[in-house]
């Protein structure tokens, strides 16, 4: 997506790359620090009553892998740096998801001395699913809300700077945000 | 919790994101070749600071405040918090919001139980009995759904009460439901009690032996499948626990093996008590008459949640407020038995092991994690990783 | 409910010995005030006659009321409880530390799963268990600063301003 569409080559390879990420995006979740109602309801998801993956959408367990960060939670003070780190592991062009009221604005943990409250505090986030948590329905609703401003290349500028992860020098790493 | 010392060792850890790890919690296994020597676990990654929150909202905020401790057994905490007020207030609820109480607290078993044998199976690489309990959980979802409009956070206490009444109608379509629910159950039980893959990764896997269940403080289906026999709902009985009790099951092997056999049966008796309630389902108001203030003092409520005793200790200094609420999760106390367990099995039962207690991150984490001793000199960090990768495929 | 006095009766006996006072405050609950010094003896009693289990350890931190004019200020304790059940019945043991001495004794080797309450008590009350088998750093994240107990009442979480960025 950083790629400047200039040449009709490379307009052509975009679009191929477009039509690929909408048509197979593949997911990485992580719990933050939410009660746990979210990631049930991801998961439930992926089973047989919702069965995200005929829309393509796969569950993936590594952040190498994955292009979409569905993160749930109000992001705990410890869970901060690994979540973090997941999201400076996955390749670009990657996006997240925020699912449930706590990764909103820390919801009803508001307050709480051991959160960040909410993710966007941490992360870019493309798209918000509120509710707590909310319904199976409403996840994929937000995942399909992703998937279209992908394919009308509608999505917003990011302007917002991440964090590195304690304790990782990032002169020495070459990962391009 | 705690590691063993050898010579040579070589530190395998999993979490805190993994896929085998639908939450966070962080997992070090000391193996010798295939077998594990040692274990240690630190959780945290999900401490939000529940107790002093409590401390900082009314007696009602504080209601949907410990329901959303954990997504999965939320109207049991609920129903802890909320007996605990009615104590110190000196009321007690109708005796049809306690059989509702019952009701919801046994179809949350139900789910959290055919959860916990979905995901288990998945850890064991047994996919297909994950994906067929999960949908047959759909139908528990459903019910659950029509009863309070919400899918996981049901908010169906009220201090003093339920909010949700049951309709004739409502209770014909759960009968409906319960009746293909027990039919799955019967073929789950035979599935776990006759397929050869399955019990080759189950029978002798984990055991535990009715002193080390006692010693580790395990509780719930946990201790009950290592034949340590205690139930809150039977021993002291809350809600309508007395008017409708369930039968105690209890297994004697304490391998994983049983803890799914005892998991599966305590559906299925969850299923049997929830036919008698509607029965004989009482009738009365939902809602008894609360003092506006909570007297000051002090108790302690304790109930079984699908995990195991949930230990609640309130304590009220006549405010708005809560003076104090400490809670003890059954997640917390069934820890100990895997870093214990762990030991001499092979790696590749690990993830069966760690589920087989029904690990509860969320739970645990509002307040506990726990960290190995010294910072080892085989830890590497990330960059160090990094290059070490660089370097190997230059 | 007979069982159950006859189990908390049973304890009662065993626990005479080392209590300052004995209380019921509910029908199914005794409360044992001790002196820090007799704690281990007490859990030792309980353990030894295979008296139920230990559930919970939990803190209370109990500030000292505010000074009146011509007195010196009294010091602030934290209370800890070690909650015992068997069946339908709980004894709480209870023990009462000063802010200047937040010492006690580790109950670990008597019971082994006891040290996650003990560990919990050292980093949100700030109460020193000694012999406990580890006693590094262990509830809160790793930036959280030393010296700070979330549970104390003197703690103050950090107001946080919602909707700030927004100007809302």
């Amino acid at each position: 997506m950083g790629v400047e569409a200039s040449k009709p080559w490379q307009q052509v390879l975009d679009k191929i790359r477009t039509w690929a990420r909408v048509n197979s995006p593949w997911a990485i979740h992580f719990n933050s620090g939410s009660c746990n109602g979210c990631d049930i309801e991801i998961l439930a998801t992926l089973t047989p009553h919702y069965d995200v993956e005929r829309f393509g959408i796969k569950l993936q367990g590594s952040p190498r892998h994955a292009d979409v960060l569905i993160c749930t939670g109000p992001v705990s003070l410890q869970a901060k740096d690994r979540l973090l780190r997941i999201y400076w592991q996955m390749p670009e062009p990657k996006f997240v998801i925020a699912v449930g009221s706590c990764g909103l604005s820390g919801g009803v943990f508001h307050g709480c001395y051991n959160i960040v409250h909410g993710i966007d505090e941490v992360l870019p986030v493309d798209v918000f699913v509120p509710g707590c948590p909310p319904r199976p329905e409403g996840i994929i609703y937000g995942v399909a809300v992703l998937l279209e401003a992908l394919k009308s290349g509608k999505r917003p500028e990011r302007t917002m700077k991440v964090e590195l992860p304690a304790g990782v020098d990032m002169t020495a790493m070459e990962v391009g945000q | 919790m705690s590691t063993q010392q050898t010579e040579n060792r070589f530190i395998v850890p999993i979490g805190p994101q993994h896929p085998a790890l639908k939450e966070p919690g962080h997992f070090e296994f000391v193996v010798d070749g295939e077998i594990v020597t040692g274990a240690s676990v630190r959780l945290g990654y999900v401490h939000r600071g529940i107790e002093k929150g409590a401390e900082d909202r009314t007696w009602t905020q504080n209601l949907y405040l410990m329901e959303r401790i954990c997504g999965i057994c939320s109207h049991i905490h609920a129903t802890a918090f909320v007996q605990g007020v009615e104590k110190l207030a000196g009321v007690e609820a109708p005796p049809r919001a306690r059989a509702i109480r019952e009701i919801f607290a046994e179809l949350e078993r139900i789910h959290s139980h055919m959860l916990w044998l979905g995901v288990a199976a998945h850890e064991g690489g047994f996919d297909a009995l994950f994906m067929y309990s999960w949908r047959d959980r759909e139908v528990v979802m459903d019910m659950l759904e029509m009863l309070s409009g919400n899918r996981v956070h049901y908010s169906a206490n009220l201090i003093g009460g339920v909010k949700y009444d049951l309709t004739p109608e409502m209770m014909d379509k759960i009968r409906d439901g319960l009746n293909y629910l027990e039919e799955r159950l019967l073929h789950y039980l035979n599935v776990v009690n006759n397929d050869e893959t399955f019990i080759g990764r189950t029978r002798g896997i984990g055991t535990m032996t009715r002193e080390q269940a006692q010693l580790l403080g395990a509780v719930g289906p946990t201790a009950r499948a290592s034949n340590f026999a205690y139930d809150v709902r039977v021993d002291a009985p809350y809600a309508a626990y007395a008017e409708f009790p369930v039968e105690m099951v209890v297994a004697e092997e304490g391998d994983l093996h049983a803890r799914f056999v005892v998991r599966i049966l305590e559906t299925m008796e969850s299923i049997r008590v929830l036919r008698r309630i509607f029965d004989n389902l009482p009738e009365s108001e939902l809602v008894t008459r609360v003092p506006r203030r909570i007297p000051a003092g002090e108790t302690i409520s304790r109930v079984e949640a699908p995990r195991g005793e949930l230990f609640y200790f309130i304590a009220s200094n006549g405010g708005e407020k809560p003076e104090r609420v400490k809670v003890r999760t059954p997640s917390l106390c069934n820890w100990g038995t895997v870093i214990t367990l762990a030991v001499g099995h092979k790696l590749a039962d690990m993830p069966m092991i760690l589920a087989g207690i029904d690990p509860c991150f969320s739970c645990n984490d509002r307040l506990v994690m726990v960290r190995r001793n010294q910072r080892d000199p085989q830890v590497w960090t990330w960059a160090d990783l990094r290059n070490y990768g660089i370097e190997y495929y230059r | 409910m007979s069982a159950t006095e006859e189990i908390l009766q049973n304890a009662e006996d065993l626990l005479q010995p080392y209590a300052q006072s004995l209380t019921r405050p509910e029908t199914t609950r005794l409360d044992v005030y001790l002196q820090r010094e007799n704690l281990l003896a007490a859990v030792k009693a309980l353990v030894d006659a295979r008296w139920g289990y230990l559930s919970t350890i939990t803190g209370i931190d109990r500030p000292a009321p505010a000074a009146e004019d011509d007195q010196t200020q009294p010091e602030g304790e934290i209370e800890v409880l070690y909650s015992f059940c068997s069946g339908a019945a709980v004894v709480s043991l209870r023990v009462r530390v000063p802010y200047s001495n937040a010492v006690l004794p580790s109950i670990c080797p008597l019971i082994p799963s006891a040290t996650l309450g003990e560990r919990e008590l050292m980093e949100m009350f700030g109460v020193k268990v000694e012999g406990t088998p580890d006693t590094s750093r262990l509830i809160l994240a790793d930036s959280w600063p030393e010296g700070v107990y979330p549970l104390r009442k003197s703690f103050v979480p950090p107001v946080r301003v919602s909707g700030e960025a927004e100007g809302g």
